[in-house]
Protein backbone atom coordinates (compact mmCIF):
# COMPACT_ATOMS: atom_id res chain seq x y z
CA UNK A 1 0.00 0.00 0.00
CA UNK A 2 1.34 3.71 -1.10
CA UNK A 3 1.52 5.96 1.96
CA UNK A 4 -0.30 9.17 1.23
CA UNK A 5 2.17 12.68 0.70
CA UNK A 6 0.83 15.32 3.70
CA UNK A 7 0.32 17.54 0.24
CA UNK A 8 -2.36 14.49 -0.60
CA UNK A 9 -3.73 14.82 2.93
CA UNK A 10 -4.19 18.62 2.55
CA UNK A 11 -5.97 18.84 -0.23
CA UNK A 12 -8.41 15.74 0.97
CA UNK A 13 -9.19 18.20 3.52
CA UNK A 14 -9.65 21.23 1.73
CA UNK A 15 -11.31 19.38 -0.59
CA UNK A 16 -14.05 18.44 1.99
CA UNK A 17 -14.02 21.89 3.44
CA UNK A 18 -14.89 23.39 -0.10
CA UNK A 19 -17.65 21.24 -0.99
CA UNK A 20 -19.12 22.52 2.05
CA UNK A 21 -18.68 26.08 1.84
CA UNK A 22 -16.32 28.15 -0.38
CA UNK A 23 -13.18 27.57 2.33
CA UNK A 24 -10.64 28.37 -0.37
CA UNK A 25 -11.88 31.51 -1.36
CA UNK A 26 -12.12 32.61 1.62
CA UNK A 27 -9.34 32.32 2.74
CA UNK A 28 -7.91 33.67 -0.61
CA UNK A 29 -9.49 36.71 -0.15
CA UNK A 30 -8.81 37.02 3.42
CA UNK A 31 -5.07 36.54 2.70
CA UNK A 32 -4.00 37.18 -0.55
CA UNK A 33 -2.76 40.93 -0.94
CA UNK A 34 -1.23 42.87 -2.72
CA UNK A 35 1.79 44.98 -0.82
CA UNK A 36 3.02 47.97 -2.51
CA UNK A 37 6.31 48.74 -3.00
CA UNK A 38 6.15 52.06 -0.38
CA UNK A 39 4.56 49.88 1.98
CA UNK A 40 8.09 47.69 2.32
CA UNK A 41 9.90 50.23 4.86
CA UNK A 42 10.22 48.88 8.49
CA UNK A 43 8.09 51.99 9.78
CA UNK A 44 5.08 50.36 8.08
CA UNK A 45 5.31 47.51 10.18
CA UNK A 46 5.01 48.80 13.66
CA UNK A 47 0.86 48.12 13.03
CA UNK A 48 1.41 44.65 12.63
CA UNK A 49 3.97 44.52 15.32
CA UNK A 50 0.98 45.85 17.73
CA UNK A 51 -1.73 43.38 16.55
CA UNK A 52 0.95 40.43 17.45
CA UNK A 53 2.08 41.54 20.98
CA UNK A 54 -2.46 41.94 21.39
CA UNK A 55 -2.41 38.19 20.50
CA UNK A 56 0.00 37.62 22.91
CA UNK A 57 -1.43 39.45 25.26
CA UNK A 58 -4.60 37.15 25.07
CA UNK A 59 -2.97 34.30 24.63
CA UNK A 60 -0.93 34.71 27.97
CA UNK A 61 -3.74 36.49 29.10
CA UNK A 62 -5.58 33.02 28.76
CA UNK A 63 -3.70 31.00 30.13
CA UNK A 64 -2.50 32.85 33.16
CA UNK A 65 -6.39 33.16 34.01
CA UNK A 66 -5.53 29.31 34.70
CA UNK A 67 -4.47 29.99 38.19
CA UNK A 68 -5.03 33.70 39.27
CA UNK A 69 -7.54 34.38 41.71
CA UNK A 70 -9.21 37.66 41.37
CA UNK A 71 -10.04 37.78 45.60
CA UNK A 72 -8.49 40.32 47.56
CA UNK A 73 -9.98 39.07 50.65
CA UNK A 74 -7.89 37.99 53.45
CA UNK A 75 -4.49 38.30 54.58
CA UNK A 76 -2.40 37.49 52.29
CA UNK A 77 -5.00 37.86 49.66
CA UNK A 78 -5.80 35.00 47.38
CA UNK A 79 -4.74 37.23 43.90
CA UNK A 80 -1.39 37.84 45.52
CA UNK A 81 -0.59 34.38 46.64
CA UNK A 82 -1.92 32.89 43.37
CA UNK A 83 0.38 35.62 41.28
CA UNK A 84 3.34 34.44 43.82
CA UNK A 85 2.05 30.41 42.87
CA UNK A 86 2.52 31.45 39.10
CA UNK A 87 6.00 32.75 39.62
CA UNK A 88 6.68 30.71 42.14
CA UNK A 89 5.69 27.08 41.89
CA UNK A 90 3.86 26.85 38.34
CA UNK A 91 5.78 25.36 36.20
CA UNK A 92 6.75 27.60 33.38
CA UNK A 93 4.90 30.32 35.06
CA UNK A 94 7.47 32.97 35.48
CA UNK A 95 7.58 32.53 31.46
CA UNK A 96 4.35 33.31 31.13
CA UNK A 97 3.92 36.13 33.50
CA UNK A 98 7.11 37.46 31.89
CA UNK A 99 5.98 37.34 28.59
CA UNK A 100 2.62 39.11 29.72
CA UNK A 101 4.29 41.58 31.42
CA UNK A 102 7.09 42.48 29.16
CA UNK A 103 4.18 42.12 26.27
CA UNK A 104 2.18 44.95 27.51
CA UNK A 105 5.33 47.82 27.92
CA UNK A 106 6.56 46.95 24.18
CA UNK A 107 2.39 47.16 23.12
CA UNK A 108 2.60 50.83 24.60
CA UNK A 109 6.00 51.31 22.51
CA UNK A 110 4.52 50.11 19.43
CA UNK A 111 1.26 51.48 19.66
CA UNK A 112 3.08 55.35 19.78
CA UNK A 113 5.54 54.26 17.28
CA UNK A 114 2.42 53.38 15.06
CA UNK A 115 0.84 56.59 15.97
CA UNK A 116 3.93 58.31 15.32
CA UNK A 117 4.21 56.27 11.74
CA UNK A 118 0.41 57.52 10.80
CA UNK A 119 0.95 61.11 11.64
CA UNK A 120 4.29 61.59 9.91
CA UNK A 121 2.78 60.56 6.62
CA UNK A 122 -0.33 62.43 6.78
CA UNK A 123 -2.43 58.75 7.13
CA UNK A 124 -5.08 60.38 9.21
CA UNK A 125 -6.52 62.58 6.12
CA UNK A 126 -9.42 62.49 4.32
CA UNK A 127 -11.12 59.47 3.60
CA UNK A 128 -9.25 57.66 6.77
CA UNK A 129 -9.92 59.80 9.82
CA UNK A 130 -12.59 57.30 11.00
CA UNK A 131 -9.79 54.93 10.82
CA UNK A 132 -7.63 57.38 13.13
CA UNK A 133 -10.78 57.68 15.46
CA UNK A 134 -10.44 54.22 15.95
CA UNK A 135 -6.89 54.41 16.18
CA UNK A 136 -7.24 56.75 19.06
CA UNK A 137 -10.54 54.78 21.04
CA UNK A 138 -8.01 51.56 20.85
CA UNK A 139 -5.29 54.00 22.03
CA UNK A 140 -7.10 54.76 25.37
CA UNK A 141 -8.82 50.97 26.09
CA UNK A 142 -5.04 49.67 25.82
CA UNK A 143 -4.17 52.40 28.10
CA UNK A 144 -7.07 51.43 30.84
CA UNK A 145 -6.01 47.71 30.12
CA UNK A 146 -2.41 48.83 31.53
CA UNK A 147 -4.20 50.43 34.47
CA UNK A 148 -6.53 47.98 35.49
CA UNK A 149 -4.21 44.78 35.22
CA UNK A 150 -1.39 46.66 37.23
CA UNK A 151 -4.16 46.29 40.36
CA UNK A 152 -4.19 42.73 39.61
CA UNK A 153 -1.03 41.19 41.45
CA UNK A 154 -2.81 42.80 44.56
CA UNK A 155 0.60 44.31 45.69
CA UNK A 156 2.16 47.11 47.37
CA UNK A 157 3.01 49.06 44.45
CA UNK A 158 -0.63 47.91 42.60
CA UNK A 159 -2.95 48.83 45.77
CA UNK A 160 -1.17 52.17 46.07
CA UNK A 161 -0.71 52.76 42.48
CA UNK A 162 -4.41 52.42 41.93
CA UNK A 163 -5.52 54.47 45.26
CA UNK A 164 -3.45 57.46 44.04
CA UNK A 165 -4.92 57.03 40.32
CA UNK A 166 -8.80 56.75 41.89
CA UNK A 167 -7.85 59.85 43.62
CA UNK A 168 -6.82 61.72 40.59
CA UNK A 169 -10.01 60.46 38.68
CA UNK A 170 -12.48 62.13 41.77
CA UNK A 171 -10.36 65.26 41.91
CA UNK A 172 -12.72 67.17 39.67
CA UNK A 173 -14.57 69.61 42.27
CA UNK A 174 -18.69 69.28 43.02
CA UNK A 175 -20.05 71.91 41.06
CA UNK A 176 -22.91 73.69 42.57
CA UNK A 177 -26.42 73.62 40.39
CA UNK A 178 -28.69 76.22 41.66
CA UNK A 179 -31.94 75.26 43.55
CA UNK A 180 -31.21 71.42 43.09
CA UNK A 181 -28.05 70.82 45.32
CA UNK A 182 -24.43 70.10 44.33
CA UNK A 183 -23.15 67.57 41.66
CA UNK A 184 -20.39 65.71 43.25
CA UNK A 185 -18.77 64.63 39.92
CA UNK A 186 -15.39 63.32 41.36
CA UNK A 187 -17.39 61.74 43.90
CA UNK A 188 -19.20 59.63 41.29
CA UNK A 189 -16.10 58.84 39.20
CA UNK A 190 -14.49 57.66 42.38
CA UNK A 191 -17.25 55.63 43.18
CA UNK A 192 -17.85 54.12 39.99
CA UNK A 193 -13.97 53.04 40.17
CA UNK A 194 -13.76 51.66 43.80
CA UNK A 195 -17.15 49.82 43.68
CA UNK A 196 -17.42 50.73 47.33
CA UNK A 197 -16.10 53.61 49.84
CA UNK A 198 -12.57 52.23 50.08
CA UNK A 199 -9.74 50.57 47.52
CA UNK A 200 -10.37 47.10 48.61
CA UNK A 201 -11.98 43.66 47.27
CA UNK A 202 -14.98 45.13 45.03
CA UNK A 203 -12.37 47.54 43.41
CA UNK A 204 -10.01 44.59 42.45
CA UNK A 205 -13.26 42.45 41.55
CA UNK A 206 -14.61 45.21 39.02
CA UNK A 207 -10.66 45.97 37.60
CA UNK A 208 -10.48 42.25 36.92
CA UNK A 209 -14.21 42.09 35.03
CA UNK A 210 -13.04 44.87 32.82
CA UNK A 211 -9.59 43.58 32.21
CA UNK A 212 -10.32 40.09 31.10
CA UNK A 213 -13.71 40.45 30.00
CA UNK A 214 -15.14 43.87 28.78
CA UNK A 215 -11.58 45.45 27.34
CA UNK A 216 -10.72 42.37 25.21
CA UNK A 217 -14.12 42.37 23.62
CA UNK A 218 -14.29 46.02 22.80
CA UNK A 219 -10.50 45.83 21.19
CA UNK A 220 -11.27 42.73 19.00
CA UNK A 221 -14.10 44.34 17.88
CA UNK A 222 -12.42 47.69 17.29
CA UNK A 223 -9.56 45.96 15.85
CA UNK A 224 -11.71 43.95 12.85
CA UNK A 225 -13.09 47.22 12.03
CA UNK A 226 -9.52 48.93 11.80
CA UNK A 227 -8.71 45.98 9.69
CA UNK A 228 -11.67 46.11 7.21
CA UNK A 229 -11.29 50.02 6.44
CA UNK A 230 -7.33 49.79 5.73
CA UNK A 231 -8.53 47.17 3.16
CA UNK A 232 -11.27 49.72 2.19
CA UNK A 233 -8.90 52.03 1.97
CA UNK A 234 -5.80 50.68 1.20
CA UNK A 235 -2.27 51.40 3.21
CA UNK A 236 -1.96 55.32 2.71
CA UNK A 237 1.06 56.61 0.05
CA UNK A 238 3.97 58.60 1.70
CA UNK A 239 3.97 62.27 0.98
CA UNK B 1 -0.25 12.86 -7.70
CA UNK B 2 0.62 9.61 -9.75
CA UNK B 3 4.08 10.76 -9.47
CA UNK B 4 4.08 10.17 -5.88
CA UNK B 5 3.19 6.48 -6.17
CA UNK B 6 6.10 5.50 -8.41
CA UNK B 7 8.19 2.95 -7.69
CA UNK B 8 11.95 4.56 -7.98
CA UNK B 9 13.73 1.58 -8.62
CA UNK B 10 15.77 1.50 -12.17
CA UNK B 11 14.96 -0.79 -14.50
CA UNK B 12 17.46 -3.89 -13.82
CA UNK B 13 18.82 -2.81 -10.22
CA UNK B 14 18.52 -5.43 -7.48
CA UNK B 15 16.70 -4.53 -4.82
CA UNK B 16 18.96 -4.01 -1.73
CA UNK B 17 18.34 -5.11 1.63
CA UNK B 18 16.19 -2.12 3.83
CA UNK B 19 14.78 -0.43 0.73
CA UNK B 20 11.15 -0.54 0.73
CA UNK B 21 10.25 -0.25 -3.10
CA UNK B 22 6.75 1.55 -1.65
CA UNK B 23 8.14 4.53 -0.36
CA UNK B 24 9.43 6.65 -2.74
CA UNK B 25 12.42 9.60 -2.42
CA UNK B 26 9.64 12.23 -2.49
CA UNK B 27 7.42 11.01 -0.37
CA UNK B 28 10.04 10.39 2.38
CA UNK B 29 10.97 13.52 2.02
CA UNK B 30 7.49 15.37 2.21
CA UNK B 31 6.89 13.37 5.38
CA UNK B 32 10.68 14.07 6.87
CA UNK B 33 9.97 17.92 6.30
CA UNK B 34 6.36 17.95 7.94
CA UNK B 35 7.99 15.93 10.48
CA UNK B 36 10.31 18.86 11.16
CA UNK B 37 7.58 21.71 10.68
CA UNK B 38 5.46 19.49 13.18
CA UNK B 39 8.00 19.08 15.72
CA UNK B 40 8.92 22.96 15.55
CA UNK B 41 5.32 23.32 16.46
CA UNK B 42 5.53 21.03 19.00
CA UNK B 43 8.24 22.84 20.32
CA UNK B 44 6.42 26.37 20.35
CA UNK B 45 3.54 25.00 22.10
CA UNK B 46 5.24 22.31 24.37
CA UNK B 47 5.55 25.09 27.00
CA UNK B 48 1.49 26.07 27.08
CA UNK B 49 1.38 22.36 27.74
CA UNK B 50 3.90 21.90 30.56
CA UNK B 51 2.69 25.39 31.98
CA UNK B 52 -1.04 23.75 32.45
CA UNK B 53 0.29 21.03 33.93
CA UNK B 54 -1.01 21.42 37.70
CA UNK B 55 2.43 21.78 40.10
CA UNK B 56 2.66 19.52 43.29
CA UNK B 57 1.09 20.94 45.81
CA UNK B 58 3.51 22.29 48.72
CA UNK B 59 3.03 20.48 51.96
CA UNK B 60 1.71 22.84 54.98
CA UNK B 61 0.80 21.34 58.25
CA UNK B 62 -0.80 22.60 61.57
CA UNK B 63 1.74 21.82 63.52
CA UNK B 64 2.98 24.13 66.94
CA UNK B 65 6.21 26.22 66.06
CA UNK B 66 8.90 26.02 68.27
CA UNK B 67 10.27 29.91 68.90
CA UNK B 68 13.76 30.12 70.93
CA UNK B 69 13.46 33.52 72.90
CA UNK B 70 16.21 35.73 72.99
CA UNK B 71 15.59 36.42 77.11
CA UNK B 72 14.40 34.41 79.78
CA UNK B 73 11.02 34.70 80.74
CA UNK B 74 11.72 35.15 83.86
CA UNK B 75 13.96 37.86 82.96
CA UNK B 76 10.74 39.56 81.63
CA UNK B 77 9.62 42.37 83.55
CA UNK B 78 6.24 43.59 84.20
CA UNK B 79 4.81 45.62 82.16
CA UNK B 80 7.56 45.12 79.61
CA UNK B 81 7.05 42.64 76.06
CA UNK B 82 9.42 41.21 73.88
CA UNK B 83 9.01 40.46 70.30
CA UNK B 84 9.58 36.90 68.97
CA UNK B 85 9.67 35.58 65.39
CA UNK B 86 8.47 32.58 63.52
CA UNK B 87 11.52 30.47 61.75
CA UNK B 88 12.09 29.91 58.16
CA UNK B 89 9.17 28.07 56.56
CA UNK B 90 6.90 28.85 59.68
CA UNK B 91 3.87 30.87 60.53
CA UNK B 92 2.26 31.58 63.56
CA UNK B 93 -2.08 31.04 63.31
CA UNK B 94 -4.20 33.96 65.38
CA UNK B 95 -6.22 32.85 67.39
CA UNK B 96 -9.01 35.60 66.86
CA UNK B 97 -9.05 38.66 65.37
CA UNK B 98 -10.71 41.60 63.61
CA UNK B 99 -10.71 44.48 61.36
CA UNK B 100 -7.76 43.77 58.93
CA UNK B 101 -7.03 40.10 60.99
CA UNK B 102 -8.94 37.17 61.48
CA UNK B 103 -9.11 34.02 63.59
CA UNK B 104 -6.64 31.65 61.31
CA UNK B 105 -4.81 34.37 59.67
CA UNK B 106 -1.11 34.23 59.28
CA UNK B 107 1.22 36.22 61.60
CA UNK B 108 4.76 36.09 61.37
CA UNK B 109 5.80 37.83 64.63
CA UNK B 110 4.62 38.06 67.82
CA UNK B 111 4.76 40.04 71.46
CA UNK B 112 4.90 38.23 74.63
CA UNK B 113 3.66 40.63 77.19
CA UNK B 114 4.16 40.46 81.05
CA UNK B 115 1.41 41.48 83.11
CA UNK B 116 1.28 40.97 86.84
CA UNK B 117 1.66 37.23 87.17
CA UNK B 118 0.09 36.86 83.28
CA UNK B 119 1.92 36.49 80.51
CA UNK B 120 -0.36 37.43 76.96
CA UNK B 121 0.75 36.53 73.57
CA UNK B 122 -0.48 39.03 70.74
CA UNK B 123 0.65 39.07 67.14
CA UNK B 124 2.10 42.29 65.72
CA UNK B 125 0.07 42.89 62.92
CA UNK B 126 -2.21 46.12 63.49
CA UNK B 127 -5.50 45.49 63.17
CA UNK B 128 -6.24 48.25 60.96
CA UNK B 129 -4.50 47.81 57.66
CA UNK B 130 -1.61 45.25 59.06
CA UNK B 131 1.30 47.01 59.60
CA UNK B 132 3.74 45.87 62.25
CA UNK B 133 3.42 47.06 65.44
CA UNK B 134 6.03 48.48 68.08
CA UNK B 135 5.84 48.15 71.72
CA UNK B 136 7.23 51.81 73.56
CA UNK B 137 8.63 50.65 76.63
CA UNK B 138 8.03 53.88 78.28
CA UNK B 139 4.59 54.31 78.00
CA UNK B 140 3.38 50.50 78.45
CA UNK B 141 1.70 50.60 75.19
CA UNK B 142 1.97 49.43 71.08
CA UNK B 143 1.91 51.82 68.86
CA UNK B 144 1.21 51.44 65.17
CA UNK B 145 4.10 53.16 62.93
CA UNK B 146 1.81 53.50 60.18
CA UNK B 147 -1.52 55.52 60.79
CA UNK B 148 -0.36 55.88 64.83
CA UNK B 149 -3.04 53.41 66.09
CA UNK B 150 -2.37 52.66 70.20
CA UNK B 151 -3.36 49.65 71.65
CA UNK B 152 -2.90 48.88 75.51
CA UNK B 153 -0.51 46.50 76.77
CA UNK B 154 -3.59 44.14 76.71
CA UNK B 155 -4.19 44.55 72.97
CA UNK B 156 -7.13 46.72 73.42
CA UNK B 157 -7.52 49.90 70.94
CA UNK B 158 -6.60 53.26 73.23
CA UNK B 159 -6.14 55.59 69.90
CA UNK B 160 -7.50 54.79 66.61
CA UNK B 161 -7.87 54.83 63.49
CA UNK B 162 -7.68 51.00 64.46
CA UNK B 163 -11.13 49.81 65.95
CA UNK B 164 -10.67 46.43 67.35
CA UNK B 165 -8.17 44.69 69.55
CA UNK B 166 -5.23 42.96 68.70
CA UNK B 167 -5.20 39.02 68.06
CA UNK B 168 -3.99 36.35 70.08
CA UNK B 169 -1.62 33.60 69.55
CA UNK B 170 -2.47 30.11 71.52
CA UNK B 171 0.94 30.04 73.25
CA UNK B 172 2.83 27.32 75.16
CA UNK B 173 5.64 28.23 77.54
CA UNK B 174 8.35 25.03 77.09
CA UNK B 175 10.71 25.94 80.20
CA UNK B 176 12.11 29.39 80.37
CA UNK B 177 13.45 30.51 77.31
CA UNK B 178 11.17 28.73 74.45
CA UNK B 179 7.49 28.92 73.11
CA UNK B 180 5.40 26.95 71.52
CA UNK B 181 3.17 28.53 69.49
CA UNK B 182 0.08 27.76 66.84
CA UNK B 183 1.28 27.58 63.64
CA UNK B 184 1.93 26.21 60.20
CA UNK B 185 4.74 24.59 58.86
CA UNK B 186 5.54 24.50 55.36
CA UNK B 187 8.11 22.08 53.23
CA UNK B 188 9.09 22.85 49.57
CA UNK B 189 7.84 20.74 46.93
CA UNK B 190 9.13 17.52 46.61
CA UNK B 191 10.56 17.76 50.80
Amino acid sequence: MAIPTPRMVQLAVVDWLDSRFPFTETVDEALTQRVPNFANAFYYCFGGMTFILIVFQILTGIFLAFYYVPDAAGNPAPAYTSVKFIMDDVYLGWLIRGIHFWAANLLIVMIVLHMARVYWTGSYRAPRELNWIVGVVMLLIILIFSLTGYLLPWDTKAYWATSVTIKVSGSPPPIPLPGIGVLDIGGVIKSVLQGGPVTGPATLQRFFAIHVFLLPAAILLLMFVHFRLIRQHGISEPL
Amino acid sequence: MEDNFKISTHAGEVPRMGVNPNVSRRTFLTWFMAGLMTATVVAGLLPIVVYIWPPPTKGEKNADVKVSLDKPLSELKDGDAALFKAPDNTAFVMKDGGGDNAPGDRAYSGYVVKKGADLIYLAVNCSHLGCSVNFNKDRHQFECPCHGSIFSMTGQVTHGPALVALSHLSCKTEGDGALLVAGITSTPPGG
